[in-house]
């Protein structure tokens, strides 16, 4: 069992739910995204900059087979369980970033400060939470918890505590457009090995060798 | 004491307890008081690892060339290169403990080492080459101490023939350290050159050129704290036009590979080599032409035989290397963090590279939520903690060789 995504770029619609059901569901602190969605060649957030076809692309941690940030990772940190997903033990983590330097993909965010002094910068307003309420551990280890200290890494966990309860990521849930798919890559016959094999799926950054387990279907049609 | 070693003392002394106040400011907080974000997440600190590690490579090029080749003209200077080597490398894991979001788990390094993770590897190299120092100088000291009185007296092994014992085991050390020497050079390198996501560390030229660059400002070091223990009287001449010739050759080959590896990337010129020489050599064009003309500067006084002659002429010499070779490792950083190793060729526009921000992680108002670019330039909390280390080494060689047997008199 390996556990993948599959991101159709045509279903995209670039409403960016994904992100926000992340950070709900996830109780990121202010300032950090572990799911963003880009508009390649944009200069800001929407529109293009330069005349050309107009698409979306979300990322998140592409959850590597070769992943450097495990290698780099010098207390193990930072593992990778049986199904190919990479988690950070919150309770380990020194904090050091090198993670953060190993990643090509940019997924990972440190947390500068306590969450506490984060969300007062921010300046939301008192006493609002937010996210799955309770702490989760798999294998003993904490990979999830509402409350965050400051000096740890976090990033994309697949929703591991959702999966526990047999259901899927946040952010595939969320997706309005049906852009998001979870499956076996392992099982050739699974959905989302049959979409990578039928419509061209491809992943980021092929050639600095990480094999993600996240891939994307081209668009077909764009915006111009 | 003298009075003005008592001034410097009491001024590095403030400048340390200044750095520690901010490091628990720091602790605190967190790192939000430094400048670092998501996109660019190393900082000062970790220029400031590889630059005192780099400054540890006196110690080898001193018992090496004593030792393995017999330039026996170094010998008074032996003692100084095992004491300089170890207050650098202490400096340079002390150094790490602030850039450390949670400093006080770092036992995890023991409970659960990652044995593939080239940090681990650093850690175990710096360790073993602070403990080899440490056995180097109390070998080079031995002949000595059993003169002395108090606790000195009590460390002493009692040998019948301390000089010829000393001699001996120094001769027998001498390869393990030169291994150990260059490991820390090539294990530190190589927690960048591993890192195929940053096209500016990911090339095989940077170990042997942390090597050259070491041995550079490593000696230059030694030969500072020399000049200012010994003086320039004429016994020490040959000493000094040895080391000069050795900073300079270390230096020329240094700034070889800089250049072969700069060729290689130009000339045919990805987009993202491009990037990273843009941003070296023309973003920060000027830092860049201190890190090259300052230490060569340097080298130019050096090998005058007038100027070795004069105290200030090889101090000037000497910091201006020390000095160039910190700019070099200021200098790994801008060119591996903002050029964003994910850029997309947007469709219809292919010609163009645009890379995919990420999320700063830290509110500024008038900045964006998602950045591509940041112009990094150190906290004062970062500058007076560095500062903080930094005066820890000048006090640790100053006080050690107030107090122990570095400098042979007469």
């Amino acid at each position: 069992m390996r556990r993948g995504m599959v991101i159709d770029l045509e279903k995209c619609i670039g409403c960016r739910s994904c992100a926000v059901a992340c950070k709900q569901h996830n109780a990121q602190p202010a300032g950090s995204w572990w799911n963003r969605v880009v508009t390649p060649g944009s200069d800001r957030h929407l529109t293009a900059s330069t005349p050309q076809n107009l698409y979306f692309l979300p990322i998140h941690c592409q959850h590597c087979n070769n992943a450097p940030c495990v290698k780099v990772c010098p207390v193990g940190a930072t593992y990778q369980t049986d199904d190919g997903t990479v988690l950070i033990d919150f309770e380990r983590c020194i904090g050091c970033r090198y993670c953060m330097a190993a990643c090509p993909y940019g997924v990972r965010q440190f947390n500068w400060e306590s969450s506490k002094d984060g969300m007062q910068r921010y300046e939301y307003q008192n006493n609002y939470t937010y996210g799955y309420p309770e702490p989760f551990r798999l294998d003993n280890r904490l990979v999830y918890s509402p409350v965050r200290s400051k000096g740890v890494v976090e990033k994309c966990h697949f929703c591991a505590h959702y999966q526990a309860q047999g259901l899927d990521p946040a952010c595939v849930r969320a997706c309005p457009g049906k852009a998001r798919h979870v499956g076996d890559l392992d099982d050739p016959d699974s959905r989302v090995s049959q979409m990578i094999r039928q419509m061209n799926g491809f992943t980021l950054l092929p050639e600095k060798g990480t094999r993600p387990n996240v891939y994307y279907l081209p668009p077909k049609r764009k915006e111009v | 004491m003298g009075v003005s070693k008592k001034i410097s003392l009491t001024v590095f002394g403030l400048i340390m307890a200044a750095g520690a106040l901010m490091w628990l400011i720091q602790l605190w907080r967190g790192l939000i008081l430094t400048d670092m974000n998501n996109a660019y997440s190393w900082g000062l600190y970790v220029s400031a690892l590889a630059f005192f590690v780099g400054n540890a490579a006196g110690g080898l090029v001193l018992s090496s060339m004593i030792y393995l080749f017999g330039v026996t003209a170094l010998k008074p200077f032996a003692r100084i290169g095992a004491l300089c080597a170890f207050a650098n490398v202490a400096a340079a894991m002390l150094i790490v403990l602030p850039d450390l979001g949670r400093p006080f788990r770092v036992l995890n390094l023991l409970l659960h080492p990652q044995i593939m993770s080239p940090l681990v590897w650093d850690v175990i190299v710096l360790n073993l080459y602070a403990g080899l120092s440490l056995i180097y100088l109390y070998l080079l000291m031995l002949p000595d101490l059993a003169a002395r009185t108090g606790i000195l007296k009590k460390i002493t092994l009692p040998v019948k023939d301390p000089a010829g014992f000393s001699d001996t085991w120094a001769r027998r050390l001498a390869p393990f350290s030169l291994v150990a020497a260059v490991g820390i050079h090539v294990v530190t390198a190589w927690i960048f050159a591993t890192q195929g996501a940053r096209g500016w560390w990911h090339t095989a030229v940077m170990a042997p050129d942390f090597v050259a660059a070491a041995l550079a400002s490593g000696t230059a070091v030694v030969m500072l704290v020399a000049v200012l223990c010994y003086g320039t009287a004429d016994k020490f001449q040959s000493a000094f036009r040895i080391m000069a010739i050795f900073i300079a050759t270390a230096f020329f080959i240094h700034i070889f590979l800089m250049y072969n590896d700069f060729v290689i990337h130009a000339w045919y010129g990805t987009d993202h080599a491009r990037e990273t020489l843009a941003i070296t050599l023309q973003e920060y064009g000027l830092a860049h032409a201190f890190e090259v003309l300052a230490p060569l500067a340097g080298v130019v006084l050096l090998l005058n035989a007038r100027v070795r002659k004069t105290m200030s002429g090889i101090m000037a010499g000497c910091l201006l290397i020390i000095a160039g070779i910190f700019i070099h490792r200021i200098l790994l950083m801008p060119a591996a963090f903002n050029q964003m190793p994910l850029t997309l060729a947007p469709l219809g526009s292919q010609h163009t590279l645009w890379s995919v921000p990420i999320a700063s992680g830290r509110y500024a108002p008038p900045a964006e939520t998602f950045v591509s670019h940041h112009s990094y330039f150190p906290t004062l909390v970062e500058i007076l903690i560095f500062a903080g280390v930094l005066s820890f080494v000048c006090a640790l060689i100053l006080v050690a060789v107030h107090q122990l047997p570095v400098v042979k008199e007469g």
